[in-house]
């Protein structure tokens, strides 16, 4: 079994949701064996989760099995974009809760989830294979990161060590099971034999708080908007004797608002961890500890476990004095095999090694703790949401027939446009397509986007602030 | 402009609304976007544009073009 699942007691609890559902290890165990038995070869299958056992139980049954491959979606996934990933990589199965609509043949059900087989073809997939996230949740690019099994194994116990995870951890999880945060959560304290308290209910929704003081939660993670929201709510205020640990992920938090929850914490005895990773690296990649929450505050910290962080120079030398920027490179077996951009790509093997260029600029500093100070590649985290900036120019194009330029911070996107009259429609245009909130973005007008030579846009001219 | 144009100007700000828009049908339940972040968004507007501090009941009830209203008239803003 997939992380050493066996070992567990498996009349443990692995999950509760905040529908009153339970999800016992055994039931993970004998989810894995009925796929194996129902499916006859390794195939292709969109899931379609819900932050519910049901999402938990299908996504590690398939894991373990490793009959299905899956692609964890979203079950909220925009119609147009579904299609267009349903004919791009043509699965042989869809895994969906039950109200959602699909046609084919039903082969099994379990846990309020339906699988049906949707297509007869079986296209090749790579022995080591495992799963399959979208890079993007929201601009609608069909390119996914294909991870292997070692890639579970390894963010499994880098992450449950640096955390100190142990069997009597009730993380609260709200981070979505689709998103590489989440599942990382998910695998992490499976490891441990933890119990995950996983709801799908929004924070500013009663049953929440209902949900976290009844189950007693140990532990909180989130990304910089769900402290936001915890601050709102007036978190400070309240009494929460049994949570022990939040952890921070998704993008740079305000460095006030990070200093109020790393003071809190150190005040009522609680561990406040934030962290950095990506998608392509199964999470979690570095994490400032818990000593170094305060004197640190911004740092991303240290490599995780069996992670070694290092810079390169322009020109591809290592960096080995403090305080000099560079690209930062990250080498472990999370470090996931690359992506897919069409059905065939999900044959190929390993492109990366265990090494990956992060697209970030940082430093360290004379302890060895990293600094993030700006993004080499074209895309902004906007809630804890990768948001590809080349993605959203092509949106505009499309819809609105007009070129622009977008650039920005992971607090707001900019886009420059030419044309004065379309300011509300490329607005509009934006907020429809990627669902994000209207106010990360603005719409400036300048008389030319500036451009070299070549034609090639010259993003370092125009402000981000 | 008035309290209500301030309280209007909010959901066009957070939603790309439009004044014709909002109404008894504009709440979490009939507005795709209305989600956790679109809530925190409208709650910020609102404590910002009317100098509020709001409670988290507050919060939790803000789920409307209606219940903002409402919890604006609690606080002692006339619209």
């Amino acid at each position: 079994m997939i992380l050493n699942l066996q070992h567990i007691d498996q009349q443990r609890i692995a999950a509760i949701d905040s529908n009153g559902a339970t999800l016992k290890y055994a039931e993970i165990t004998q989810l894995s064996q009925h796929i194996t038995y129902l499916v006859p070869q390794r195939a292709l299958c969109f899931l379609l989760v819900e932050n519910n056992i049901g999402g938990i139980a299908w996504t590690m049954g398939m894991l373990s099995s490793r009959q299905l491959v899956p692609l964890i979606l979203n079950v909220k996934t925009e119609e147009a974009l579904l299609q267009q990933l349903l004919d791009t990589y043509q699965p042989t199965y869809i895994c969906a809760p039950a109200s959602f609509q699909k046609e084919g043949i039903l082969v099994d059900q379990q846990f309020g989830y339906q699988l049906t087989k949707v297509s007869e073809g079986i296209c090749p997939l790579h022995e080591e294979l495992s799963h399959l996230l979208p890079t993007s949740g929201s601009t609608g690019s069909p390119k996914l990161v294909r991870h292997k099994y070692d890639n579970i194994e390894a963010a499994g116990l880098n992450i449950s060590t640096f955390f100190e995870l142990k069997e009597t951890d009730r993380p609260l999880m709200v981070l979505p099971l689709y998103y590489t945060m989440g599942l990382s959560m998910v695998f992490s304290h499976l490891r441990v034999g933890a119990t995950i308290l996983i709801t799908g209910l929004s924070m500013t929704d009663p049953n929440f708080w209902k949900f976290l003081k009844e189950q007693r939660a140990t532990s909180f993670t989130g990304v910089p908007y769900s402290f936001q929201i915890l601050n709102l709510m007036r978190f400070f205020r309240m009494d929460l004797p049994h949570l022990e640990l939040l952890t921070q992920g998704g993008g740079k938090m305000p460095t006030d608002l990070n200093i109020k929850f790393a003071e809190y914490c150190r005040d009522n005895g609680k561990r406040w961890i934030a962290t950095y990773g990506q998608s392509e690296c199964t999470a979690r990649m570095a994490y400032l500890p818990a000593k170094w929450a305060l004197d640190k505050v911004g740092s991303i910290g240290i490599a995780v476990p069996n992670g070694e962080l290092s810079l390169i120079d322009t020109d591809g030398n290592p960096i080995t004095t403090p305080h000099t920027e560079g690209e930062m490179c990250y080498c472990g077996k999370n470090v996931t095999m690359g992506y897919a951009r069409q059905q065939s790509d999900l044959a190929l093997g390993d492109e990366r090694n265990g090494f990956i260029r992060t697209g970030d600029l940082a430093y360290f500093d004379e302890d060895g703790c990293y600094y993030i100070v700006g993004r080499m590649g074209r895309f902004l985290k906007l809630f804890g949401m990768r948001v590809g900036l080349d993605e959203c120019e092509q949106i505009v194009q499309t819809d609105c027939g007009i070129e622009c330029a977008c650039v920005g911070t992971d607090e707001k996107m900019i886009v420059y446009i030419t044309n004065a009259d379309k300011q509300n429609e490329v607005k509009d245009t934006l907020v429809q397509k990627t669902h994000i909130v209207a106010t990360s973005f603005q719409i400036r007008v300048i008389n030319e986007i500036p451009k070299n030579e070549a034609g090639k846009k010259l993003y370092s001219k125009l402000s981000i602030n | 402009m008035t309290n209500l144009e301030k309280y209007n100007a909010i959901f066009t700000e957070v939603f790309g609304a439009t004044a014709d828009q909002l109404g008894d049908n504009f709440s979490k339940e009939t507005v795709s976007e209305w989600d956790s972040v679109h809530q925190l968004n409208i709650i910020s507007l609102l404590e910002e544009t009317f100098d509020l501090m709001l409670d988290p009941e507050d919060i939790m009830a803000c789920t409307n073009y209606n219940a903002g209203k409402e919890i604006l008239t609690k606080n002692g803003i006339e619209l």
